[in-house]
């Protein structure tokens, strides 16, 4: 009697997670195709505020931006977090566990630290030699910076379950340093290495805090664009702008997902 | 290169019976491996071998035997070159390898874990090493498709690996070195995660294949039996040193010393208190020896077979003799093993069950042996 209680207690708790997790999201994307500009009222289905968002040429704009920084930045650091993984693992026997905890830091820093870092140091460096001018270059290495640790992470975490004696039979069987990288190294890393590019991009292209910091004044991405409008008021605009949003960072991370399952057989 | 495996054409009767004739297409380039003062160790105190010296034979399936942490596997390692020794010199078919990387030594391995690659299909794991030496598509196809055939998983090539059970597995790993004509093939405890049916079954296989293949084969194994039913030669190490190399009758029938004696399953190692030419003096009481199997150690061991024993019955001339008590008995269907109690020591027998009388806990029984099937043992 009592452990039904508890069960019908736990589906309800269940329930209300998802009904909060959701719901919200619901409520922007039905709004996106609401007919008015109400916030309240659904007055009819309508696609104008999507097709007013391509009239709008900071919106655009913004968009490419997200679109440069994000592809750019994921790809960068898959390049640069690969390496630093398959070194982790590499030295894993060694006595190198602070190194460690130094990758996993930015992880775990608020956004809000790291982007304010980031700026000092950017504005300081550009003070006295001209650099790092801000714009999209400083944020594409600021995004690096933080999206490293995952892929980092995912690779090292893949390079670990597996059995440490295939790269011994992979030698045994008359494969070169370079063929083995290629034949063996990269083929088993490939499924880590797609999911942790979309976690990347998706990262990416969700961050706000630490691209508003780093941004330069032509290189306002989506989310900071948004922050701007939001200040005049919620317009079914911006709500197209999030449904948009919420389908592509569906879309990669569901990519990230399956591929990082796909490796894990 | 000649070809390693039987052509498809002659393979119409059981590929692994091997009642026929040794291969003669295949290559007789079975290397011969010599070890000369390898030693090897591991951080500051562990050291895994000694200075191991040891000779083994082309086309010789020779088995390292010891208990987990005597050397054996730092051993096979360092014949593959996964491990590089401190110091010592390693000679495959008579040419120093030591500083030959792996890839490029004509050795290849089955893993005890088998390192199957995920990745890849069993036609691609199989065709891995040829494709690592650059052979061409045609040429790998082929010796895929014969190796497959003689392995007798044909049908199993388009498989993914994790489809397979764990005697394919094991197999398609065999394959996957055979197929590669290595001059010396290295087992690593290929058959401990199987079953005790299939791992039987698998023994003499391994055997048969060796033989027919005529490949130098060096087997590493924790397990006695194991070693005896398969290896030309045994070399039985421990704490990184060979305490004794030779085949399985001389090293289970005469092991040179205690340790040997307990690792092949002896029991019945009794210490010698006082010994003459013909005699020796053990708990059991004076035992009659053979003069002409006299050895230098007068202190040691003495072992005696529990199979060499004999229960009961009339004690021929010359014979030794004692009188025990059975204190338990194993019945063991083929055998019956007694614990016996001697002089207030335990003594254990071994019998054939052939339908003789089988003797009671609490029985008082006559125990006979012959003075030569005694053995002493050094300490």
């Amino acid at each position: 009697m009592r452990k039904r209680t508890l069960q019908r207690g736990l589906t309800t708790f269940w329930w209300a997670t998802i009904f909060f997790l959701y719901l919200p999201l619901v409520v922007v994307m039905l709004f996106s195709f609401n007919a008015s500009n109400s916030a309240a009222n659904f007055t009819g289905f309508s696609l104008r505020w999507y097709t007013r968002l391509l009239g709008n040429e900071q919106i655009i704009s913004a968009f490419w931006n997200s679109l440069v920084l994000a592809s750019v930045s994921s790809v960068v650091a898959l390049a640069i977090g690969s390496l630093i993984g398959y070194g982790m693992y590499r030295h894993r026997h060694r006595k190198l566990g602070w190194l460690i905890v130094l990758i996993y830091l930015p992880i775990v820093l608020p956004d809000i630290v790291f982007g304010i870092s980031e700026m000092a140091f950017f504005v300081s460096i550009h003070r006295y030699t001209g650099l790092f001018q801000p714009g999209l270059g400083t944020m594409i290495i600021a995004h690096v910076t933080f999206q490293i640790p995952f892929v980092a992470l995912i690779v090292y975490s893949r390079l670990v379950g597996l059995d440490a004696t295939l790269f011994e039979a992979a030698k045994d069987l008359y494969a070169t340093p370079f063929k083995r990288a290629v034949h063996f190294l990269m083929p088993t890393l490939k499924p880590a290495l797609i999911s942790a590019f979309f976690l990347s991009f998706t990262l990416s292209i969700d961050d706000f805090v630490i691209s508003f910091f780093t941004a330069g004044p032509e290189s306002a991405t989506l989310p900071i664009y948004i922050w701007g409008a939001i200040k005049k008021g919620v317009s079914p605009e911006i709500n197209a702008i999030a449904t948009l949003m919420i389908g592509a960072v569906a879309i990669a991370a569901v990519f990230s997902l399956m591929f990082n399952r796909q490796g894990r057989h | 290169m000649t070809n390693p495996m039987p052509a498809p054409e002659v393979e119409h009767s059981d590929p692994l019976d091997d009642t026929r004739e040794k291969d003669e297409s295949m290559p007789r380039e079975a290397s011969s491996i010599e070890l000369k003062g390898l030693r090897k160790q591991f951080g500051k105190d562990t050291v895994a071998l000694d200075g191991v010296d040891l000779t083994i034979d082309a086309g010789e399936f020779f088995t390292l035997l010891g208990p987990s942490g005597c050397g054996k596997t730092t051993l096979l390692r360092i014949l593959a070159g996964l491990e590089e020794p401190d110091a010592g010199k390693l000679l495959i078919g008579g040419k120093d390898v030591t500083d030959i990387p792996p890839h490029r030594r004509s050795v290849n391995t089955v893993f005890q874990s088998y390192a199957l690659f995920p990745h890849l299909s069993v036609r691609d794991n199989l065709a891995f090493g040829l494709r690592m030496r650059g052979e061409s598509s045609a040429e790998r196809e082929r010796k895929v498709a014969q190796v497959a055939d003689f392995i007798q998983l044909g049908s199993l090539v388009e498989r993914r690996v994790d489809q397979l059970s764990g005697g394919q597995r094991q197999r398609i790993a065999l394959a996957r070195a055979l197929v590669c004509e290595p001059n010396v093939l290295l087992l690593d405890e290929p058959l401990s995660a199987l079953d005790a049916g299939l791992r039987g079954q698998l023994q003499v296989e391994l055997q048969r294949i060796q033989k027919r293949l005529g490949m130098t084969f060096v087997f590493v194994t924790h397990d006695q039996d194991e070693a005896m039913v398969m290896s030309d030669r045994i070399a039985v190490l421990d704490s990184g040193i060979i305490q004794q190399v030779g085949t399985p009758s001389e090293v289970y029938e005469h092991p040179v010393n205690a340790f040997v004696a307990r690792f092949m399953g002896h029991d019945n190692l009794f210490a010698i208190q006082r010994s003459a030419d013909n005699w020796v003096d053990t708990e059991l009481g004076r035992l009659q020896l053979d003069p002409a199997q006299q050895r230098s150690e007068q202190q040691g061991w003495l072992l005696i077979r529990p199979e060499t024993l004999e229960l009961g019955g009339e004690v021929p001339a010359g014979y030794n003799r004692l009188e025990g008590t059975v204190k338990e008995r194993l019945y063991r269907g083929s055998r019956i093993e007694y614990r016996l109690e001697v002089n207030g020591v335990t003594l254990m027998a071994v019998a054939s069950n052939v339908g003789q009388r089988l003797h009671a806990v609490g029985d008082r029984v006559t125990v006979s042996f012959c003075p030569e099937d005694l053995v002493r043992v050094a300490a």
